[in-house]
């Protein structure tokens, strides 16, 4: 707890020199422009005890100016010697708030995810993102102050028995509440001349998970940096570690390397 | 000679016509900083057949666009490309050409749309800019600022100079 204090304290402190909000760990409050898509490559893992990771291929459509959908499909070698396709899931995003004005805004979205995973259950993190089958429905707010982006969301989660038999242990939690708090800087270009340019972005991302009643939670730290291209291309790179954990899982220290690219005005 | 007359009086009306229209705006969008949500919003514009051309600042936000010359102008198009990016007009500063234009009470009439010039004390000609106050084309601040208040039936954008 002390730990959290003096990593919190640390980050109000930085705050000033944080910002932008395209998030790597989590989503913001913001969506993407309607009609456009959003297609991500992403790979993480992990290298103790030995090396393992995850590939996911993830979609995203802006449907209108407040709703947007992704879907993802996931595959590792997380509970097998093999690579194998785990499931995926499917997340929308409801803008149910936008305060905006002149390079700033303050917006608000509920959101909720749900996965089908086939996975054997010897953690006891619930994790949609390949762990789990289970369902999610939380609520984001995000604030950009020019450079500055800070975000912070909370969420319900449930989960299910996994297909393939997988039934979730009697002593596991069925349920956990997750909690994020995000700060991203804008860091290059210092002014912009054109599209062309590349972005730099820095980010600090602080992730959190509670199992209610079983004692169990964790949080991690997660900084991130992000290289935009063209004003279309996305490459994120990012590092979570614990700050503190009390929770057996396999995202505690894990790299994750991501490719995103938009296109605009699709359909 | 009549009939000359009437070719000059008809000509001078269409030209009259063809001149009130659009040329340029400069259009403010509010709540982003970074340049792929200035791309997001410029390419939603581009999809607009009544736009010829489009220059961007990126640090200002300020979008410069340029109308095709006979094709009508929707503003409300504009405004809902915009939030259908994510994002607001904070400000659309249009240029009308006001030749062959009469305001009747200060109401004019474009492509089947009605507009008012609240602030307009005397005729116009020629190329005007004028801002819009309306909801959706300004903050909060603003468009509370002039609350409609209007005679003629049916949806008026509102102006000023």
């Amino acid at each position: 707890m002390k730990k959290l204090y003096w990593v919190l304290s640390l980050m109000v402190w930085w705050c000033p020199a944080f910002a932008q909000e395209l998030y790597v760990n989590t989503e913001p409050a913001s969506n993407m422009a309607t009609h456009s898509v959003g297609i991500r490559v992403e790979n993480q893992g992990y290298f103790n005890p030995t090396y393992k990771d995850r590939s996911t291929l993830e979609v995203m459509y802006g449907a209108s100016k407040n709703w947007m959908i992704h879907g993802s499909l996931y595959e590792s070698n997380y509970y097998e010697a093999d690579h194998h396709f785990e499931g995926g899931s499917v997340y929308a995003k409801y803008r149910f708030l936008s305060i905006d004005s002149v390079q700033k805004h303050f917006r608000g979205a509920f959101f909720v995810k749900a996965s089908s995973i086939n996975n054997p259950l010897p953690n006891q993190e619930i994790s949609l993102e390949g762990d789990n089958s289970g369902a999610q429905g939380g609520v984001v707010f995000t604030q950009l102050l020019h450079k500055l982006a800070l975000s912070a969301s909370t969420s319900y989660l449930q989960a299910f028995n996994n297909r393939g038999g997988f039934d979730l242990p009697q002593e596991n939690s069925r349920d956990a509440v997750a909690y994020t708090f995000s700060a991203g800087y804008l860091l290059l270009p210092k002014s912009y001349e054109n599209y062309n340019q590349v972005n730099l972005n820095l980010y600090v991302e602080l992730l959190g998970k509670d199992n209610p009643g079983y004692g169990q939670s964790y949080l991690d730290i997660a900084p991130a940096v992000q290289l935009i291209f063209n004003s279309v291309c996305r490459l994120d790179f990012s590092y979570r570690t614990p700050i503190y954990n009390d929770m057996i899982r396999s995202s505690k220290n894990t790299y994750l390397v991501r490719l995103e690219y938009n296109i605009f005005n699709v359909f | 000679m009549k009939t000359l007359k009437l070719f000059i009086a008809i000509l001078a009306l269409s030209v009259g016509i063809a001149n009130a229209q659009f040329t340029k705006a400069e259009l403010q969008v509010s709540g982003l900083t970074c340049s792929m949500c200035s791309k997001a919003t410029e390419k939603s514009l581009r999809t607009l057949d009544f736009i010829s051309d489009i220059k961007v600042d990126l640090n200002k936000n300020i979008f410069v666009l340029t109308f095709k010359k006979d094709v009508p102008v929707n503003i409300d198009l504009i405004s809902k490309k915009v939030q259908n990016s994510g994002f607001f007009v904070n400000n659309l500063k249009l240029t009308f050409n006001f030749n062959g234009v009469k305001l009747a009470d200060n109401y004019f009439n474009y492509a089947g749309d009605t507009y008012k010039v609240i602030n307009a004390t005397h005729p116009l000609t020629g190329d005007v800019a004028v801002t819009v106050v309306d909801k959706g084309f300004s903050p909060p601040n603003v468009y509370k600022k002039y609350p409609a208040t209007d005679s003629k039936p049916g949806k008026v954008y509102h102006l000023v100079i």
